[in-house]
Formats: C-alpha cells, sequence, structure tokens
C-alpha cells in the first residue's frame, strides 16, 4: 500500500421538518409603517442561522418593499406573540410561513385602500422594491405614499398569522403515525486521504445535494450546509468527549478537539428545490439535515481508500491505525493458510 | 499585591486605569472600557475570540495580564474602521456571508486584517493557515476564507469594491442572495451578547458545583458565605417557592440540587456578590455535607437488576423506549439470500458554541421577573419558570439574547431558574457568565449510540427486512432524551422502503453528564449506522454505492417506517445530482480507492502540509490594509 491513500463514500439522508410527532404552531404581527418601512414582531430570534434575513425578505416579498426597509422586532415573551423554540429545523418553516400570512393580511388592508382610491379591484394591486401599481393601468406609486395615504384614510395596516404543521404523535405499541407534514432528502459525497503511516484522514471534498424545498437565501443555504459538513467532520475524526467515572477529561479546546480552517475540506453544495405543497412559501429546511450524511460518508470513503470499516466514531488515527494493523494481521494470516494448503 | 497604574493607547485614545494585578488585558477592555466586541470564548488561549493587536501584533487578550500592555498601542474590533464605516475586510465578511452567530467574527476580523498586514498577497493556502488558531463552530469556515480572498483582491486592486455590493434581486426577494442584515454589528463587534449586557447595580453570580457523580446531600451550610462584605445573596433549592423541576420533556431537573447530585457539576448552591471575585470567595465558604452513593457510568448496566435508581419515578432507569413495527420482520429475514449483522457505536460531543452560557435577571418596576439569556426556547423557560417561582405567566419575561451558536445545547434551562431566584433575593440584577470548563462540564452533550443492526437482503440487493436497536446513554436527567429517542428512532432507516421492521430506541439514565438536544436529535446516530449498513451491504452483493440506494429508495407514494404516505419523495432527485455533481465513477463498493479515476480535481482542496506562510519570500512585505 502506498503511503498517501484515497478513496470516496456516499451516505444518503432523510429527515423531518419541525416539532416531531406533534402539531407545531408559530404567530407573527406585521405593520406596514411610514416610510414605506415595516415592522415585524416574532417570539424568536437569531440563533446564527440567518434567520431575520430570511423573514426580512419573505416580508419584503409580501409587503412589496426591500428586505433593508424591515425591522424585526423578535424574541420576547412579554412583547411578541409566541414562535416557540428555535430548533427543529423549523424556523424558515414556521416563522417564515407565519411572517408571510401576517404581511399578506397587512398587505390586503393596504390594498383595499389603494384600490378604492384608484377605483379598481383589489386583485389588481401588486407591490414589489417599494412600488405599488395597479395591473394593467398606469397608475402607480410610492409603497411611501400609498402607507401615507392609507393612513390618512384612518387605516393602519396591520395583520396577524399563525401557522400550523400537522405532525400527529405515535402509536405507543407499532410507533404508526405522521410525525411531520414536510420531509428533506440529502446526499454526500467524500472524498478523503488516508496516511496509512499517521492514521490521519483528510476530508479533501464534499459534495453536499439537499432538498430544501425552497431556497429563500441561497448563500445562507450554502452556509448552512457548510456548517453542518465541518461539525460533521469534527464527529467522524476528532471530536470526542470523555469521562472517568463520572468525570471528564475533555473539559477544554486542548483536549477537546474540534475542526479549523485547516481541516475544512472543499465543499460543493448543489440546492435541489422541490417544494413544499401545504405551506405558503414552499419552503422547508436545511439547518440540521446538512449534518446527518457527513460522517458515515467519510466512514464509507475510508473503506474506499484503505479497505478498514471503522464503525465507532470518531475515527481517530490511533482506530485508523489499529484496524489497518488488524487488517495487515488478517491478510497475512490467509497467505499464511494458503501457503500451509499447500 | 497593590493595584497597578496602567496607561496604554486603545483604538488611538490615551487610556489611564488602576487595575488590580489579577487583570489580564481582556478584563480592561471589556469590563472597564465597555469594548465587548473582544470576545472570551474560552480564556484558555484556545480559540482566539479575544483576538487584538497590541503594537500591531496579533494577541490573544485572555493570555496577556493587564500590567504587561503598559505602554502599549492596542487595537480592537472597534478601532478598525471610524464609528459606522467597515473596513475591506469587514466589507468582505458581510458580503460572503461569513457571519453566522457571530461570535467567533471579532476575532476572525482581527485575525483576517493581520493575516493581509503580514501578506497582502497570502494564498489560500497561507490564509487558512494564518487563521487556523481561530475557531469557529457555524461556518465550517468555507465562507470566511472566500471573504478573506475577497478582501485581499480588493485591497490589492485586482476587483473592484462594487464586488462588496449587494446582489441586485431580480423580480423576486425569494432566491435572492440578499447579505445578512445582522452581519455589520457582528463583523463591527458592536452586537451585545448576554454576556457583554450591564445594568446599573448588577451583581455577579457564581456557581457551587457537585464534585460527585451520585450522592446524597446530608447539609448545606451558608451562613459563612452569607455574610461575606460585598456578598448579596446565596441561594439553594430551599429557595425555590413553588414546583421545583424542568427538561424539555420530563421536569426531572431541580433548579439547584435538591437532596441528591445525580451528576459532577450538578449545581448545588450559587452566590450573587458585587463582583466575581467575592463570589467565588463566598462559594469556598459554603459547606456542603455529602454521602457518596454507589454511581452508574454504563448504560448497559442502566437496566440490570441491582443498579442504582436515579430517579425514584423510574425504577429501571429509563427514560424512554420509542418502538416501530412494520410488516412481518421474521418473514422478512426468512425471504433474504444474505443477512448481515453489524454493531455500531457514536460518542458523546459538546456542542462547542463559541459564546458560553450567560444571562442576566431582574425584576422589573411591574415586578416582572425578568431574564435576558441566549434561549433557544423562551417559550418553554417562560411556562418552566412560573411554576418553579410561583408567579403568574404574565408576570416571568424571557428575553432571548443573541444566541453565539446553540445547536441545540441552549435549549435547556439550565442556569435561568438560578438567576431569577438570586434577583428576586437580592432584588438586584443578577448576570452569570459560564467559563469555557464550566460550559463543558455542566451542559448536555449530543447522546451517544450503541447500536445493534440486522439487515436482510435479496441478492438483487433489495432490503427485506431490518431490525435496528439503539441504547443510548442520556446522563444524569431527561432534558430532550425523550424526542431524540423518538426522531432518532422514526428517521433511523433513512429513506428506504422497508417492508418489515422492528425500530426499538432506548434512552436510559446514568450518572454521567447530561445528553441533550443536539442538531439532528438523535437522527445522526442513527442513520449512520443504516449509511455504514448499506455500504457494507453493497459490497457483499457487488453493486454500487448509489446504486444499492436506488433499488431501496422511497418514491412519491411511500409508505414510511411509521407507515405515513407520502406526496413527492425527493431522495431520487438528490442522489441523481450527487452522482453527476461528484463525477462518481460507476462500480461494486470495495477498496476501489487505488483504481479510481475520479479523484482530485478542482471541486477537491490539495492536501494540507504545514508550512505555506514559511514559503521564500512570504511574509517580507508588510503593509497596512484596512
Ligand atoms: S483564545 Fe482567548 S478567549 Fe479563547
Ligand atoms: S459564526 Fe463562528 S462561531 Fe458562530
Amino acid at each position: 500500500m502506498e503511503r498517501r491513500m484515497r478513496g470516496r463514500g456516499v451516505a444518503a439522508s432523510w429527515y423531518g421538518i419541525a416539532r416531531t410527532a406533534t402539531i407545531d404552531r408559530a404567530g407573527a404581527w406585521a405593520e406596514l409603517d411610514d416610510g414605506g418601512t415595516a415592522k415585524i414582531v416574532t417570539g424568536v430570534t437569531e440563533i446564527g442561522e440567518g434567520i431575520l434575513t430570511v423573514l426580512a425578505q419573505v416580508a419584503a416579498e409580501e409587503l412589496g418593499i426591500r428586505p433593508e426597509d424591515v425591522t424585526i422586532g423578535d424574541n420576547d415573551t412579554a412583547r411578541s406573540p409566541e414562535a416557540a423554540h428555535a430548533g427543529a429545523t423549523r424556523q424558515t418553516y414556521m416563522i417564515g410561513n407565519s411572517v408571510a400570512l401576517a404581511c399578506r393580511d397587512a398587505r390586503a388592508k393596504l390594498d383595499a385602500v389603494i384600490a378604492a382610491h384608484w377605483g379598481v379591484e383589489p386583485g389588481q394591486i401588486e407591490a414589489f422594491n417599494g412600488e405599488i401599481w395597479a395591473e394593467g393601468t398606469n397608475l402607480r406609486m410610492t409603497m411611501e405614499e400609498a402607507v401615507d395615504l392609507a393612513k390618512k384614510r384612518g387605516v393602519v395596516p396591520v395583520g396577524s398569522g399563525a401557522f400550523t404543521a400537522h405532525g400527529t404523535g405515535l402509536d405507543p405499541v407499532d410507533g404508526s403515525g405522521s410525525p411531520w407534514q414536510a420531509y428533506v432528502f440529502g446526499c454526500q459525497v467524500a472524498e478523503v486521504e488516508v496516511d496509512t503511516v499517521t492514521g490521519e484522514v483528510q476530508v479533501l471534498g464534499i459534495w453536499a445535494v439537499h432538498d430544501v424545498g425552497r431556497a429563500i437565501n441561497p448563500r445562507g443555504v450554502e452556509g448552512q450546509i457548510e456548517g453542518g459538513v465541518v461539525q460533521g467532520l469534527g464527529q467522524a475524526l476528532m471530536e470526542d468527549y470523555r469521562l472517568e467515572n463520572g468525570h471528564t477529561t475533555t473539559h477544554g479546546f486542548a483536549k477537546y478537539i474540534l475542526p479549523t480552517a485547516l481541516d475544512m475540506p472543499q465543499i460543493n453544495t448543489v440546492i435541489v428545490e422541490d417544494p413544499d405543497p401545504k405551506s405558503p412559501l414552499g419552503a422547508k429546511g436545511i439547518g440540521e439535515p446538512a449534518l446527518v450524511p457527513t460522517a458515515p460518508a467519510i466512514m464509507n470513503a475510508i473503506y474506499d481508500a484503505v479497505g478498514v470499516r471503522i464503525t465507532s466514531l470518531p475515527a481517530t488515527p490511533e482506530k485508523v491505525l489499529a484496524a489497518l494493523a488488524a487488517r495487515a494481521a488478517a491478510q497475512q494470516s490467509v497467505r499464511e493458510g494458503a501457503q500451509a494448503a499447500e | 499585591m497593590s493595584d497597578l497604574a496602567l496607561e496604554m493607547t486603545v483604538n488611538g485614545r490615551r487610556v489611564k486605569r488602576t487595575v488590580p494585578p489579577h487583570q489580564r488585558l481582556i478584563d480592561v477592555l471589556r469590563d472597564d472600557l465597555n469594548l465587548t466586541g473582544t470576545k472570551e470564548g474560552c480564556g484558555a488561549g484556545e480559540c482566539g475570540t479575544c483576538s487584538v493587536f497590541v503594537d500591531g501584533k496579533l494577541v490573544k487578550s485572555c493570555l496577556m495580564p493587564a500590567a504587561k500592555a503598559n505602554g502599549a498601542r492596542i487595537e480592537t474590533i472597534e478601532g478598525l474602521a471610524a464609528p459606522g464605516d467597515l473596513t475591506p475586510v469587514q466589507k468582505a465578511f458581510h458580503k460572503t456571508g461569513a457571519s453566522q452567530c457571530g461570535y467567533c467574527i471579532p476575532g476572525m476580523v482581527m485575525a483576517a486584517t493581520a493575516a493581509l498586514r503580514a501578506n497582502p498577497e497570502a494564498d489560500l493556502e497561507e490564509i487558512k493557515e494564518r487563521m487556523g488558531g481561530n475557531i469557529c463552530r457555524c461556518t465550517g469556515y468555507t465562507k470566511i476564507i472566500e471573504a478573506v480572498e475577497l478582501a485581499r483582491d480588493v485591497i490589492a486592486g485586482r476587483i473592484s469594491a462594487d464586488a462588496f455590493a449587494e446582489d441586485a434581486a431580480v423580480g423576486s426577494f425569494i432566491g435572492s442572495n440578499v447579505r445578512r442584515l445582522d452581519a455589520p454589528s457582528k463583523v463591527a463587534g458592536r452586537l451585545r451578547y448576554a454576556g457583554d449586557m450591564v445594568m446599573p447595580g448588577m451583581l455577579h453570580m457564581q456557581v457551587l458545583r457537585s464534585p460527585h457523580a451520585h450522592a446524597r446531600i446530608v447539609s448545606i451550610d451558608t451562613s459563612a458565605a452569607e455574610v461575606l462584605e460585598g456578598v448579596a445573596c446565596v441561594i439553594t433549592a430551599a429557595d425555590v417557592p413553588g414546583k421545583d423541576g424542568f427538561g424539555v420533556f420530563v421536569h426531572d431537573q431541580p433548579v439547584m440540587a435538591r437532596g441528591k447530585v445525580r451528576y459532577v457539576g450538578e449545581a448545588v448552591a450559587a452566590v450573587a456578590a458585587e463582583d466575581v471575585l467575592t463570589a467565588r470567595r463566598a462559594l469556598a465558604q459554603i459547606r456542603v455535607v455529602y454521602e457518596e452513593l454507589p454511581a452508574l457510568f454504563d448504560a448497559g448496566e442502566a437496566r440490570k437488576p441491582g443498579a442504582p435508581v436515579l430517579h425514584d419515578y423510574a425504577p429501571d432507569n429509563v427514560v424512554k423506549h420509542i418502538p416501530i413495527r412494520k410488516g412481518d420482520v421474521d418473514r422478512g429475514f426468512a425471504e433474504a439470500d444474505i443477512i448481515i449483522e453489524q454493531t455500531y457505536q457514536t460518542q458523546q460531543v459538546e456542542h462547542a458554541y463559541l459564546e458560553p452560557e450567560a444571562g442576566l435577571a431582574y425584576v422589573d418596576h411591574d415586578d416582572v421577573v425578568t431574564v435576558i439569556s441566549p434561549s433557544q426556547n423562551i417559550t418553554h423557560h417562560r411556562h418552566m419558570l412560573a411554576k418553579i417561582i410561583d408567579r403568574p405567566i404574565n408576570k416571568v419575561r424571557f428575553i432571548m439574547s443573541p444566541v453565539g451558536g446553540g445547536f441545540g445545547g441552549k435549549e435547556d434551562m439550565i442556569y435561568q431558574g438560578m438567576l431569577a431566584l438570586a434577583a428576586m433575593k437580592s432584588g438586584r440584577p443578577v448576570r452569570l457568565v459560564f467559563t469555557r470548563e464550566e460550559s463543558i462540564i455542566v451542559t448536555a452533550k449530543r447522546h451517544p449510540a450503541d447500536i445493534t443492526y440486522r439487515m436482510g437482503l435479496k441478492k438483487d440487493g433489495r432490503i427485506t427486512a431490518i431490525s435496528f436497536s439503539l441504547l443510548s446513554d442520556g446522563g444524569a436527567y431527561g432534558l430532550s432524551t425523550e424526542g431524540v429517542m423518538r426522531k432518532s428512532a422514526i428517521l433511523s432507516l433513512g429513506p428506504y422502503d422497508i417492508p418489515n421492521l422492528t425500530i426499538d430506541t432506548v434512552g436510559v439514565y446514568t450518572n454521567n453528564t447530561p445528553s441533550g438536544a443536539f442538531r439532528t436529535f438523535g437522527a445522526m446516530q442513527s442513520q449512520f449506522a443504516t449509511e455504514c449498513h448499506l455500504d457494507i451491504a453493497a459490497e457483499r452483493l457487488g453493486l454500487d454505492a448509489f446504486e444499492i440506494r436506488r433499488i431501496n429508495m422511497m418514491r412519491d407514494g411511500a409508505s414510511t417506517h411509521t407507515q405515513q404516505v407520502l406526496g413527492s419523495v425527493s431522495i431520487g432527485r438528490v442522489l441523481d445530482v450527487a452522482e453527476q455533481a461528484s463525477r462518481w465513477e460507476h462500480g461494486p463498493v470495495g477498496m476501489r480507492g487505488p483504481q479510481r479515476s475520479d479523484l482530485g480535481g478542482d471541486d477537491t482542496r490539495a492536501p494540507c502540509t504545514l508550512g505555506a506562510r514559511f514559503r521564500d519570500g512570504v511574509g517580507k512585505t508588510r503593509q497596512e490594509v484596512a
């Protein structure tokens, strides 16, 4: 065997969106505000995934303004409607859709005023990027003017929305049930290089293909996938929380090893869009699913490279070397057996 | 030792301070100068979130005694650009989406600035190497490195600064790469996380933690701590006015140990004092008498007769067992041409978000008990805290501060209860910031898993039956174990059509660090086994890795393992795209690496060999950027 051996592996995955085996719910408020801006209020905040930007994009699209015109007042149990929790790959799906519904409610109030003003049907009213117009006419004004007009007619364009995802509990005996209404699917391919002298594994490439329903912000989706892949890589190759009689021996980053920029593979993301038919936006989610196939794809790639199966994570250099030694010993005894039989 | 007089230039302004001798540079910057863009991710020189320039050199300010900075010129993240402006490096981070939770980002911006100052022509390898001392848990580094390369090229004039501008949205904001709205606040170090927040009259909390894995608490004597000067209050389980207990599913964990400790690091008492040091001194004055109990450290032992029992309500130590059954597995295995058995293990994993737990609690003018913290579930926390402190739900308020990484680890109400109790008892705002060590020892981990897998297949690759069982160490408290076992079970067998199956997942109590919610909620553990097992099966049957998955994949209208009938199923499309995108060479699973022709290429990176920054000519030029 050469010192450095390369190989590739595949793993697929699936995942359910929002809370498991239960009804999930989220609420939001929206107001088209002076200057053609907007306030959106909902009960969760950013945990890093980019949800505030996603919500601003959704609100801008639904209200006909620009994302930077949206102010998000969030995250306070005494000041905002319930949006439940920031987890379960539910933020875009649950909160995104509730914001869309709240914005449609607010827009309907504005559109009614503007349609009456222009003498057209509310269904003719369209808005985008700070402008509002009546389809099939040359009637057009800015959102700033439209909001001003509504207020002069005594209308504050406010709306509310709540979105529900209908999961059902599992039967206690056979587990049957419909835990989610939306599922996503994924597949990752890993290319690794194994150093057969040190046992070290480097992941050189990952091809990550994930169905997200609809990508609201493709760069944000990529960021989630890249982060998930590197967390998966950490679990696959190095991270290991250790305990001895209940006391941890890995109580700092010197002992608990995390991936750094030097460990990251080139990550090639392809987004697949199979829109969710049960929600206004069609988007599903990506936060958690991105991590699922990484570790098995890497293990399968190690096998492809050097013929050893690591079935116990993480595949540390010591474990890989031990497996290589066991494989060599097994091949040796097969050879000796064959010689003895001659 | 007496206090030290300190004089330095910080972001171009002269600063004079008298500081206690134990203070580090980071303390002076954050606590005295309110420059909280410099973050403390580890306090041990291992993460880079505290990076600043000292006389032009990149330094980890958590390692530098304040005294050593005397006379120095300090530059922090807040000083890189004029207020309201951003440097090219910061603009590039904004453009590429390099900041997610943002907690590592000030340090990353400092390291990137240092890299380009040291070598404005640094190539990809050198950039990665120079940034190698900074940890990010969110981004996978890809967009951070992309940002540094973009900044380098703009600074060098190779590309126009227009590259930092927003991509124009064409016809719709849905599907467009709108730059993150929170990025400027993160790249400039302006965003305040809970540990950066201060209130007038604020007290500091420190927590006394159990040194034992399992012990009865015979007595707690807090009298000496209470009379210490500077101590406002000491709290224990005895201060809980309502029904004590929290958890994501079963509420089996008291705010502080109640009669018993069940794991090392469990909170036993807490002190709120004028400063952290006084609070720590007070902890040393608390006398706790323990009587050690036999402890349980192995999930396999938990259900054996005679095992120590951790919680009275669960004499078998089982937190949750989820069974799933479909079809007839005996018949399925009887029909199989081959049967493959294998066990798999996955380990406990630390979330390692860069922001350690932190929170600030106060009782407002309307008597509302308010807790500001990076909680991932303010709704549920409010419910639980209202019961614990016996207040109407509208007299309890949770505010979710920016979360410096969560990944499920901040779903547990592990410290917010203590903060509320201390704020109520002292009548003053109280802040608690975990150390990195505390964060690792105390908070939940990814559930480890022991998996036994049996799969029957026909010669053509069709799976006829699977029996899958997973045992997991849930640790001392329930937290999310029930839900993790459920999700792990439902998703275990992957996106495949399996006619006959039995699935069992069991989470048990032990005296180990609790396991809890962690990105994928049990699904990566179980699907890890399925995906490795399919590879073994493909090899035995001489099939390609994509082929065996296609033979078995769910199709539109499939019935899942829990007998849910699906609509559209995209896995077939996803597999096709993955096969093409990766230029996959078709062939049976085996040790194919040596013969493959699809290895390498532009879509892979070069293997890493350290030393890029020591190559000839590199590092000789030094130039101010940004
Ligand atoms: S390196 Fe200083 S806080 Fe981590
Ligand atoms: S963005 Fe780097 S740690 Fe969160």
